[in-house]
């Protein structure tokens, strides 16, 4: 790479946190490596400070507990997510966007924590974290905050957190646990390409859920959505709530058209 | 930085720059070259070894951050005895043609044989999407795993 950096590999949640802090901005995470090394390769990303979190203890954690929900390590791979018998059990919608994520190397090195702080419109672990009432524990030297996925993304490439911190935990709660769904992704090639439009559906106590991305500045939900509902009215609902628009991989029409054809097909399938 | 790790059982101790990937080390730092590179941004699979057990992109992983790892690369897949069973069956079934996808090829086939003894051709074929191979069509690929698996003879197209 041409691009030169320092490269520091932190033992301790402190010693990354007072890096972060003292280098702000100048200071980039690294956890699997599969967004950032490519982007400093590309000179997309410039940081003076590359901070490995992967020495830090526990980063692999991944417990659930009836009490506490399912807690989920920075470090955690989508390999693990896929190898995990609790997740595929209790959490299937997680395994299923796990599958549809990169290829087997990739899924390997990739961390569903880097997933979402890259916070690519087309990011596949947004769509569960949303459906499932996700929170993501945010922490910095000035101490820690909880945000649910719901306010998390802001942008493309963009998220709430500030300079100075750090993704340390996802959590999703026991409540979501057995929720019911489906996930269909367009594609040209699985593995390689990156989504053209995803959508999942799941229920909820609430009501159907629905999860879009590729199709909006951020990743979408649509919540609340009448149990009883026809696929033409709930595809009305979410219609509404994205903003496709034409880019290198397809036209927003499209976008669009195939948004309604996943809620057509998989419809009847979460409602059986 | 200074770091020392194993590759294919060998231990080194060398000065990596910073900015170094894995698979820049590999070739140019310690003359391994089997690895390829395709196109250095974790597209193409040209570049896969294993990592403490698991395949990686090695043009996705800093050569610091292999520090006290593990490596396992395609020159430590042939034995004294000769070409290993998955070698061989690529042999076999002509599914290496200009050979520079298939050091990954091979290791991907690998990983996905401690996890699945026999597997499907739809589980080969999820094995290896992370490999471009531009010559062969993979059909041969898929049928040389087949074939190392004892799931059908060579050239047995209607797997495919
Ligand atoms: C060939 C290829 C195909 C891909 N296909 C897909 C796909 O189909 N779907 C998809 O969604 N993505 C895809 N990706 C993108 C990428 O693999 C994923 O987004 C991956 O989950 C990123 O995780 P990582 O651990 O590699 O992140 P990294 O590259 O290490 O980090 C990503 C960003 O997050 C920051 N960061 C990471 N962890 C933390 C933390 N704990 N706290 C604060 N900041 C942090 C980093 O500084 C960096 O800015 C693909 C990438 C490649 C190379
Ligand atoms: S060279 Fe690493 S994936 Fe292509
Ligand atoms: S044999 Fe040439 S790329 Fe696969």
């Amino acid at each position: 790479m041409v691009h030169e950096f320092q490269y520091r590999a932190p033992r301790s949640l402190s010693e990354l946190l007072a890096l972060m802090a003292e280098h702000g901005t100048s200071a980039k995470v690294l956890a699997g490596g599969t967004d950032l090394l490519p982007n400093i390769r590309m000179g997309i990303a410039k940081p003076a400070f590359v901070v490995d979190c992967k020495r830090l203890p526990d980063a692999d954690r991944l417990v659930f507990s009836p009490a506490e929900g399912l807690r989920m390590g920075h470090g955690v791979t989508i390999s693990a997510v896929l190898r995990d018998r609790t997740i595929r059990e209790k959490f299937p919608l997680l395994a299923e966007a796990a599958h549809e994520l990169a290829s087997h190397q990739v899924r390997n090195r990739a961390t569903v924590a880097g997933n979402v702080v890259n916070a690519s419109p087309c990011s596949d672990m947004a769509l569960p974290l949303l459906c499932l009432d996700a929170v993501a524990v945010l922490t910095s030297t000035s101490g820690e905050r909880t945000v649910s996925f719901r306010e998390f993304f802001t942008g493309p490439k963009a998220t709430v957190m500030k300079p100075g911190e750090f993704l340390a935990e996802i959590r999703v709660p026991a409540s979501s646990a057995d929720r019911k769904g489906r996930y269909a992704k367009l594609k040209r090639v699985k593995g390689h390409d990156l989504g053209i439009v995803g959508v999942m559906l799941a229920s909820s106590p609430e009501g159907l859920r629905v999860a879009v991305s590729s199709a909006a500045p951020t990743p979408v939900l649509v919540s609340g959505i009448g149990r009883g509902l026809d696929a033409e009215a709930v595809d009305a609902l979410v219609q509404k709530a994205i903003k496709p628009i034409d880019d290198v991989r397809c036209t927003a029409e499209y976008r669009r058209y195939m948004v309604g054809a996943y809620i057509r097909r998989l419809l009847p399938e979460v409602s059986r | 930085m200074t770091i020392t790790l194993t590759v294919n059982g060998v231990s080194y101790t060398r000065d990596a720059p910073e900015n170094k990937t894995l698979l820049h080390f590999l070739r140019e730092d310690l003359g391994l070259t089997g690895t390829k590179e395709g196109c250095g941004m974790g597209e193409c699979g040209a570049c896969t070894v294993f990592l403490n057990g698991r395949t990686v992109n090695s043009c996705c992983v800093l050569a610091v951050e292999a520090d006290g790892a593990a490596i396992e690369t395609i020159e430590g897949e042939a034995g004294p005895a000769g070409l290993s069973e998955i070698q061989k069956a690529f042999d076999r079934n002509h599914a290496v043609q200009c050979g520079f996808c298939t050091p990954g090829m091979i290791l991907s086939v690998k990983e996905l044989l401690k996890a699945v003894p026999k597997p499907t051709v739809e589980e080969i074929k999820e094995a290896i999407e992370g490999n471009f191979c531009r010559c062969t069509g993979y059909e041969q690929i898929v049928e040389a795993v087949l074939d190392v698996t004892g799931q059908g003879p060579k050239g047995r197209l209607d797997h495919v």
